[in-house]
């Protein structure tokens, strides 16, 4: 998968907006939006909310999670632990990027939670290495992990995939009484 | 006519339609274009943008355009000609036209339907009464109608009657030599000089406040408007103080708007401030000393061509205490220590040179964490841009070129418009020195004037309008200080360079007299179109600006006698 298509399926989520225009309920395949009244709270898809904030038809209210005090807590509790801990959102990179690159004049400290945030990707992403350089070297045939996004999930994926195929193949061609090609299941 | 409320009958109007936009190549009609664009696409209104030069483009265009469009908007052209008369367009077709020339034509301002001008009319205008220039023309229908009826009388009383009905003829045809003598009167009074008024993108910067979707970058583009019209010298220090104080207004709502203790705004978001800076081109961005050198106040004032001027230089720089390994450093690499104060520190020693008003008060912008720039470095910058002389480079490239220099994304652009502003900057002191060194101006009687040959280095870059204007100012500026000639310090100045050696033809742009308070007032274009005529020269007066016109190398000898002839 690319990137770019799980940020599109971040698009989806839900955000809070203040429009400054009024407008009927609009009914769209998705589901039902509005309707919008100047200075009244309203939730849309990301992908609304940032096309009506490019054309200065709305302010974006920042979710609840994207604060700095909630931040520095989910950063501490993620460099604690050594499993995962539960994500303020299942797509928190993909929507931190996208409204701190478009509407970062109405999230306070924009920095400081750009900085939050990459600092718990960061963490979340040393442990996926971690996890999966074990599981690649002492050959377990299964792990389960809490708490991923699939943005990480993302990351690793290929890597991952490809190098237990190349492992496999090693291991199969390194079996006593094997002719070449032949391959003996475990 | 002149529309009051620019909300409902302009963008309220073209809100639903496809427009053709018209754009002149000068900064400000830059800047009002990307004001106007950015409107358009937060309500995604069709428009199509077309890049003018002059007269003869702007009637290609129209004549494109004008089956698929009904409104036309266009910025910084169109104003002082009559433009029905010149592009005969349908009746349907509606002209909005923001224009800083002046004098607006009679007919523009007078007509109710198919023009709309979009100026303020607080800008004193001097627009003559409807009474004074057009007259019904039902009043001869009258005269011949009595007439008439009165020749059917009986013939008894023919004679008496005939005798009044004569005297009453002659007394309104009197009449109405006199009105069209007043009339020609107030007519060449009023189009005599031109000038200019309030910036374009001004305008548009305050429809977008009417429409409350003004942001910071249309904000910042009005600056650079305003901040083109006091670099190439188009409008009065008074008028400019006065527009920089509305835009102050708008700077600091904008700055109170989400600046406090505890919610700071992200490093990202742009940030415009008022500075009393230095009138030193570019120097945040070169060299202090190179600044210096080639900047026309510091270098008309210190009379830098000559040795004297060097040395006194050299006084300066130590007067204020700043090594000269400092000083020609690039500005950014220089010490913190030197830097913090150098404003203050230079205002104070310029005073002792003669130098009283090397500051003036401008707006820079601050986004990120490397980009600083102020208004007249984005000027410059665009200009450059807009004139590049490169080859293989249409003026469509130009223009696109410098429209985007002005988006905040386009820093490369913007960085490559600042080097050739640079080396413009040198061009153009050289020139002045040359010019000034080898005496190449000379006093024609009621003007001085200056033929650059086509030998001169760098003449390509003064092929171009706006280029050769500005060297004229700078070569008129160092003239006033270099002659000890009192009478010649007040003569207006003509500048020709050569424009396209194989079409044979030169440019050639006329300036006002050099002084404080001048008005900025041109009267050259009137002068150039008589002149022109009187000696039947081959001239194109295609440019906006009616004091730059183009001319046949050969006619250059007569038309100059002409020139002087008529203005002595």
């Amino acid at each position: 998968m690319d990137p770019s298509e799980v940020e599109f399926l971040a698009e989806k989520e839900i955000v809070k907006i203040i429009p400054n225009f009024s407008l009927d309920k609009i009914y769209l395949i998705g589901g039902d939006l509005g309707p919008f009244n100047p200075g009244l709270q309203v939730d849309v898809p990301v992908w609304l909310a940032l096309n009506l904030k490019q054309r200065q038809k709305c302010r974006i209210v920042p979710p609840e999670w994207m604060d700095v005090d909630k931040l520095e807590e989910m950063r501490d509790l993620e460099r604690r632990e050594d499993a995962f801990t539960p994500v303020p959102s299942p797509y928190y990179m993909e929507l931190t990027k996208l409204l701190l690159n478009y509407a970062s004049d109405n999230i306070p400290k924009a920095d400081e939670i750009r900085t939050l945030v990459k600092d718990i990707w960061d963490t979340r992403i040393a442990k996926l290495r971690l996890s999966a350089d074990s599981f690649i070297s002492q050959m377990e045939a299964h792990a389960k992990l809490d708490n991923l996004t699939l943005m990480e999930i993302n990351t690793i994926r290929s890597f991952l995939l490809d190098s237990l195929n190349c492992m496999y193949k090693l291991r199969s061609n390194l079996q006593p009484g094997s002719s070449k090609g032949q391959l003996t299941d475990y | 006519m002149f529309i009051t409320d620019i909300r409902k009958e302009f963008y309220e109007v073209v809100a639903n339609q496809r427009v053709a936009l018209l754009v002149a190549s000068d900064i400000d009609a830059l800047c009002a274009c990307k004001i106007l664009q950015a409107l358009f696409h937060c309500d995604q209104v069709q428009y199509t943008l077309v890049p003018v030069t002059g007269w003869q483009d702007l009637s290609t265009a129209f004549l494109e355009h004008k089956e698929q469009f009904k409104y036309f908007v266009l910025i910084n052209c169109g104003a002082n000609v009559d433009l029905l008369e010149m592009l005969q367009p349908d009746d349907d077709s509606v002209f909005f036209i923001c224009d800083t020339h002046r004098p607006v034509d009679v007919v523009n301002v007078y007509n109710d339907t198919q023009i709309k001008l979009l100026i303020k009319q607080d800008d004193d205008l001097g627009v003559p009464s409807y009474d004074d220039i057009f007259r019904d023309e039902e009043e001869e229908g009258d005269d011949s109608g009595n007439e008439s009826d009165e020749g059917s009388e009986p013939s008894g009383k023919r004679r008496r009657f005939d005798e009044g009905a004569i005297e009453r003829r002659i007394d309104r045809q009197r009449a109405k030599r006199e009105w069209e003598a007043r009339r020609r009167e107030i007519l060449f009074e009023y189009e005599q000089y031109e000038y200019h008024g309030t910036a374009a993108s001004m305008m548009f910067f305050e429809l977008a406040w009417v429409l409350t979707k003004d942001t910071k970058d249309m904000l910042w583009w009005a600056v650079i408007g305003l901040t083109d019209q006091w670099v190439h010298d188009k409008i009065t220090r008074m008028k400019y103080i006065t527009d920089i104080a509305t835009m102050q207004r708008h700077v600091s709502r904008h700055n109170h708007r989400n600046e406090d203790e505890e919610n700071s705004l992200s490093i990202d978001c742009m940030r415009i401030s008022f500075e009393y800076d230095l009138r030193l081109s570019l120097y945040q961005h070169w060299s202090l000393y190179e600044s210096i050198c080639n900047s026309c106040y510091t270098s008309c004032n210190f009379k830098l061509w000559t040795l004297n001027g060097q040395k006194k230089l050299q006084e300066f720089l130590a007067d204020m205490g700043l090594p000269l390994k400092q000083v020609r450093q690039k500005f950014n690499s220089m010490d913190m220590s030197i830097k913090e104060n150098l404003r203050d520190v230079i205002a104070e020693s310029s005073m002792k040179y003669g130098m009283k008003d090397i500051r003036i008060q401008t707006f820079g912008v601050h986004f990120g964490f490397k980009n600083r720039f102020l208004a007249s470095d984005m000027v410059h910058a665009t200009t450059a841009l807009l004139e590049s002389t490169e080859k293989d480079e249409s003026d469509g490239d130009n223009f696109i070129k410098a429209l985007d220099s002005l988006s905040r994304s386009n820093l490369e652009c913007l960085h490559a418009g600042i080097d050739q502003a640079k080396k413009k900057l040198m061009a153009i002191q050289q020139t002045v020195a040359s010019c000034i060194c080898t005496n190449l101006i000379l006093s024609q009687g009621p003007f001085l004037y200056c033929y650059l040959m086509e030998g001169t280095p760098d003449v390509k870059l003064f092929s171009k309008p706006m280029a050769l204007a500005l060297l004229s100012k700078y070569l008129l500026k160092a003239f006033v200080h270099s002659t000890r000639n009192k009478r010649c310090k007040l003569l207006p100045l003509i500048m020709a360079a050569p424009k396209d050696v194989e079409k044979g033809t030169v440019i050639v742009v006329g300036i006002p007299p050099e002084s404080e308070t001048s008005d900025k007032k041109n009267f050259f274009g009137r002068a150039f179109e008589k002149a022109a005529e009187s000696t039947s020269s081959r001239t194109l007066h295609d440019h906006f600006d009616t004091s730059i016109i183009e001319l046949k190398t050969e006619d250059r000898s007569k038309f100059l006698d002409a020139l002087i002839t008529l203005l002595s």
